[in-house]
């Protein structure tokens, strides 16, 4: 960061990515034409087809990501902060002034062109995350900064699922793979993808399992952090007897109370302790964890008031649908059903260019959005599927060598929240269009239909791309 | 940040893209490789077969005629979803179909229970309708071409029989049909469905998400074209079936003539019958009820199923089987005064000159002298007792074809009865003789004859000595033959050279000195018997059986008329009018004709 920009724009840029985000797009182009292209339409060329905007959308995202490289990538770094206020800022007008388009209020129009923030938003978290854990003070590992961090993370996420657009606020989720990256304890990564489980499946197990589920983990992940056995067990058993204890005392004063309570009662004290002695002995760590567990505490049980109260409908029977507590293929069911008829009738081979019947048919809804996926797994089978497959996971693990590469942690970080957020919108949108995940509004980056998803994740790319460039040139230059 | 563990945490995290792609890679292996379900779900999401159906066989005369042809008619449907939201003119609709506006919200409102699947409203939609609607352009509905029965001579009802949609019950005995298919259930249509019926053909088209007909699939390489039913040539004379009919208005009963010489039925009447036309189309319910509950039974085919008392007509038999069993000859003489007499039993006879031989006691059906006959057959000493001799005349008796069905190529078909030895010992508890059983030597008893087996003796005696299985059909349609049974010659147990004593006796009956002296035709040697049978029912059954010529007889017919007396008042002037007009062409006995249309016969039975 210290020496000056580059002197050449082309120089140093790793061309490998590039070719994959083109071929990328072009994919993307030729299923958006599969999917919407109409045998009956007098006008082939109107722009008024998805087929033609989507042409003109890659046109302008290469012009965009053009303009990415042609800046210096200081900027970057300076402007991390900045973009993040401006994306907050967004993220509120939104709510407030926003359209509202198939239940989330995540839009902005101007004329016909729509425009969702929170695609930008997340270049803008990004930057500042990785702004945030390239300060020569920071340390993942520190409770503070752990905090600070994680409220970086937490602002736009609340204002993201207040927009009722969760989809995309869980994909902020998908930074867990940088922290980890980052030197972030791995017995700490457990519990918050636990907590993610079971926030899924809690619906499907009593409140004082969950609690005695958490009380074990976390216990067990704090003794793998700090490496201390004996004193822990000894404190595990202590809660149990204790929270037993304390249950037959209250029934013999005839206090007839469930078990449950009990046992909050007891872990409560417990955390209490546990919080003056990690004071006492100096171990920081255990801060986090009892934070972890007491959000935990207060937010598992309560899921199923969320769940009735604040996920709309229409989220409830998509995650009930997921879990197969409810099994409704004319209704909620419908689109995923027919998104895997539609790939799984695809074969090895695929039915060919336009000969899709449940794409053409309009068999599978939002085909050239959300669903593309099916496009490739109809009409070009398990080949196809794995191709497209492959450019996206070889961009992915490009970027993670990127990242790897960069000397500076501002460009390491951000190349690998970039790899992150890929991954994550790769997972959840295949994964739903053959049934691995619940339905969630999210696109598939560079292949699905619309503009501001596709300048978004270019912009986030060439950014990585930019940054990786002027890193490489300063090798070049010291090499030599 | 690179701490010591930097690479290792560099290879977890490529672990963990590679193990997602790979959930993702695995599970589309699975869904696109592996189960193969999928596939047929996209198939039955977009193909959407269309059932074509075939125009049901035409069914012609002995002479070319139509007796049955079939007539293109439509089916009009709706898909509840397809329909416009502003809704359509039901008002037009209503009145271009003919139905009220309830009948068509009611049907409206089951569509709506499966909105996507295809719904009848109405059936049988002549084509002028079908055009008027095309012209409306209506969403949502849409016709489907099919055919309907028609039968421009209004004849043979119970003979030709009806066609009506498969029931649910007939869809699981016969996996061939499908629900909406129509078969035939009586008479001629359900015995040559196979040949009638055709085969469906199916178009497959593609349809979108909201229903709507997107193109053929593959280019139409799995349509199948429907296959019209074959045509069938009837063994029926229309124009003998329609005097028939006319000739049997009002009275029950039935007639029945055969062409001796091939078996084909020529005529085959019962009466009270019904116009086939009302068995066709949306009235079809209503019309079937009235008759199903008129106490005349227009449905029951008395031709085929009703078991009558053959009467006189039956000493036929009785002579016959006494000549071949050597009891009897020609020139034997028996005594009549005014019946029978042994013992206690007696048997009636009317006046008439005696002693009497065979050939007289045929042609004035003189009772006494069969009961002889009878006797004589049954106490013949060959075979040591009377049950012994009751088995030896029930062959005969069956060889002639009673006491079981024909096997002629129409259902249902009925057996008659003949009693056996059995069931006298259960009911005389085992000691009944000759003279118990008496009644049976002039054909009253326990007897029972469908009026086809009578016109079967006819031929019989007509081909002296042996019969062709009655057929009703002539040709199919792209068979060169018919089955090998109807070409056989069935011989009774009787030789032919006993036949001729017997037919002289027939013959002398209508020519010289009989009871059907008024059947006489001039020109052409009419055989009749008369028969009146007595029942318990009321009046005596009118009945009489005939051929002519004599020589090489082209006609053998059987007419029985319920309770209408003599034989020779009623169902001998019916008789001998359709024997006039198959004969002749004409019939210019204009008073017999008179006479038997005035002649009033009453049932008080039926009609009570």
């Amino acid at each position: 960061m210290t020496n000056s920009g580059r002197t050449n724009i082309f120089d140093g840029i790793d061309w490998k990515t590039v070719m994959l985000y083109v071929a990328l797009t072009l994919v993307g182009f030729v299923c958006i034409l599969s999917a919407s292209f109409d045998e009956g339409s007098a006008e082939p060329w109107s722009m008024s087809h998805f087929y033609m905007k989507q042409l003109v959308w890659i046109g302008a995202a290469w012009g965009v990501a053009f303009v990415v490289m042609l800046l210096d990538s200081r900027y970057f770094h300076m402007l991390a902060y900045p973009a993040y206020a401006l994306g907050i800022l967004a993220l509120v007008a939104v709510l407030i002034f926003g359209r509202e388009v198939n239940g989330a209020k995540a839009w902005f129009q101007f004329g016909s062109v729509r425009i969702q923030p929170v695609e930008f938003a997340k270049i803008a978290v990004a930057l500042a995350v990785a702004r945030m854990m390239s300060g020569y003070s920071f340390s993942i590992n520190r409770a503070g900064d752990l905090f600070r961090l994680a409220a970086l993370l937490f602002l736009p996420l609340a204002i993201i699922v207040l927009q009722n657009d969760t989809g995309s606020g869980v994909v902020l989720c998908s930074f867990l793979f940088v922290f980890y990256r980052e030197g972030l304890n791995k017995w700490l990564c457990i519990p918050v993808l636990l907590v993610v489980l079971l926030f899924i499946v809690s619906f499907l197990i009593t409140p004082t399992t969950l609690l005695i589920l958490l009380i074990v983990v976390f216990t067990v992940s704090e003794m793998m952090m700090n490496r201390i056995w004996r004193s822990r067990i000894i404190a595990l058993a202590a809660v149990f007897l204790a929270s037993i204890l304390l249950h037959y005392t209250l029934q013999l004063c005839g206090v007839d109370k469930p078990y449950y309570l009990s046992l909050m009662i007891v872990s409560l004290v417990a955390a209490a302790v546990a919080a003056v002695y990690a004071y006492r002995s100096n171990l920081r760590n255990i801060y986090v964890i009892i934070a972890l567990f007491v959000a935990s505490m207060i937010f598992l049980p309560t899921t199923e008031h969320i769940f009735n109260s604040i996920l709309k409908p229409h989220q409830q029977n998509r995650i009930l649908n997921f879990l197969g507590l409810m099994d409704d293929v004319r209704g909620t069911g419908y689109n995923v059903n027919q998104s895997k008829i539609a790939i799984g009738s695809g074969g090895l081979f695929g039915k060919g260019f336009m000969n899709g019947t449940q794409i053409k048919y309009n068999f599978v809804p939002e085909k050239h959005t959300d669903f593309i996926f099916c496009t490739v797994g109809e009409e070009w089978g398990f080949v196809g599927s794995l191709v497209v497959l492959g450019l996206l996971c070889a961009l992915i693990l490009r970027l993670m060598k990127m990242g790897d590469r960069h000397e500076e942690p501002f460009g390491r970080v951000y190349c690998y929240c970039v790899a992150s957020i890929l991954l994550f919108h790769v997972l959840v949108n295949v994964g739903m269009t053959i049934g691995l995940m619940p339905v969630m509004g999210i696109p598939l980056p560079f292949v699905s239909y619309g503009g501001s998803s596709l300048i978004a994740f270019t912009i986030m790319l060439f950014i990585a791309v930019n940054l990786d460039a002027s890193t490489r040139q300063q090798l070049g230059r010291r090499r030599f | 940040m690179s701490g010591y563990n930097d690479l290792s945490r560099i290879r977890t995290l490529r672990a963990v893209v590679f193990l997602i792609f790979g959930a993702i890679v695995l599970r589309l292996a699975y869904i696109q490789l592996i189960d193969t379900r999928y596939k047929d779900m996209a198939q039955r999401n977009v193909l959407h077969p269309v059932t074509l159906y075939p125009a049901r066989g035409e069914v012609y005369d002995r002479n070319g005629e139509f007796l049955v042809q079939s007539r293109e008619c439509y089916d009009f449907m709706v898909v509840y979803k397809d329909l416009p939201r502003s809704g359509f003119d039901t008002l037009r609709i209503c009145s271009i179909l003919g139905i009220t506006p309830e009948k068509l919200e009611r049907e409206l409102r089951n569509a709506r229970m499966r909105p996507r699947a295809p719904r009848r409203i109405l059936s049988f939609v002549p084509k002028e309708a079908k055009l008027l609607l095309d012209e409306c352009n209506l969403r949502g509905f849409y016709t489907v071409y099919r055919t309907e029965r028609q039968y421009p001579r209004k004849i043979g009802g119970n003979l030709l029989g009806y066609v009506g949609e498969v029931s649910p019950e007939m869809l699981k005995r016969y996996p061939d049909y499908n629900a909406g298919d129509y078969i035939g259930l009586t008479g001629v249509e359900a015995a040559y469905e196979d040949v009638l019926k055709g085969r469906n053909g199916l178009r497959i088209e593609e349809i979108d998400t909201h229903g709507a007909i997107k193109g053929s699939y593959m280019d139409g390489a799995f349509d199948t074209l429907p296959e019209h039913g074959k045509s069938i040539v009837c063994t029926i004379d229309a124009r003998l079936q329609l005097f028939a009919e006319e000739l049997m208005r009002g009275k029950v009963g039935a007639a029945v003539a055969i062409e001796p010489s091939t078996g084909e039925i020529l005529m085959m009447v019962s009466s009270p019958t019904y116009d086939p036309d009302e068995l066709v189309g949306r009235q079809r319910g209503n019309n079937y009820m009235k008759m199903l509950y008129n106490k005349r039974q227009p449905l029951f085919n008395r031709a085929v199923r009703a078991k009558y008392p053959p009467g006189s007509t039956f000493k036929l038999v009785q002579g016959l089987i006494g000549l071949q069993e050597g009891v009897l000859k020609p020139t034997d003489m028996y005594p009549c005064h005014s019946g029978y007499r042994s013992g206690r039993v007696r048997v009636k006879c009317h006046e008439h000159s005696s002693p009497l031989n065979l050939y007289f006691a045929v042609s004035t059906s003189c009772n006494a002298y069969f009961c002889y006959v009878f006797r004589n057959i049954l106490d013949n000493p060959k075979y040591g007792s009377v049950k012994e001799g009751f088995d030896v005349w029930k062959e005969y008796v069956e060889s002639f074809g009673f006491g079981r069905n024909l096997d002629t190529d129409f259902l249902g078909e009925g057996d008659g009865y003949v009693p056996d030895r059995q069931f006298y010992d259960k009911r005389y508890r085992g000691s009944w003789n000759s003279l118990t059983v008496l009644s049976l030597a002039i054909g009253q008893g326990e007897l029972g004859c469908t009026p086809l087996q009578m016109a079967n003796l006819a031929a019989i005696i007509a081909n002296r000595g042996y019969y062709y299985i009655p057929h009703i059909v002539r040709s199919v349609e792209g068979q060169d033959s018919l089955d090998r049974r109807f070409y056989e010659k069935h011989y009774t147990k009787v030789d032919p050279k006993y036949f001729e004593p017997i037919v002289e006796g027939m013959w002398r009956g209508v020519n010289v000195d009989g009871t059907s002296r008024w059947a006489a035709l001039p020109g052409y040697d009419v055989c009749g018997k008369t028969g009146t049978a007595q029942n318990p029912h009321g009046k005596d059954h009118s009945t009489f059986l005939s051929f002519a010529p004599r020589e090489n007889p082209r006609i053998a017919i059987s007419v029985y008329v319920e309770n209408a007396g003599f034989g020779a008042s009623m169902a001998l002037p019916i008789a001998s009018l359709l024997e006039e007009f198959y004969l002749t062409g004409e019939v210019k006995r204009q008073y017999m004709l008179d006479y038997v249309r005035n002649k009033e016969v009453y049932y008080p039975n039926y009609d009570k």
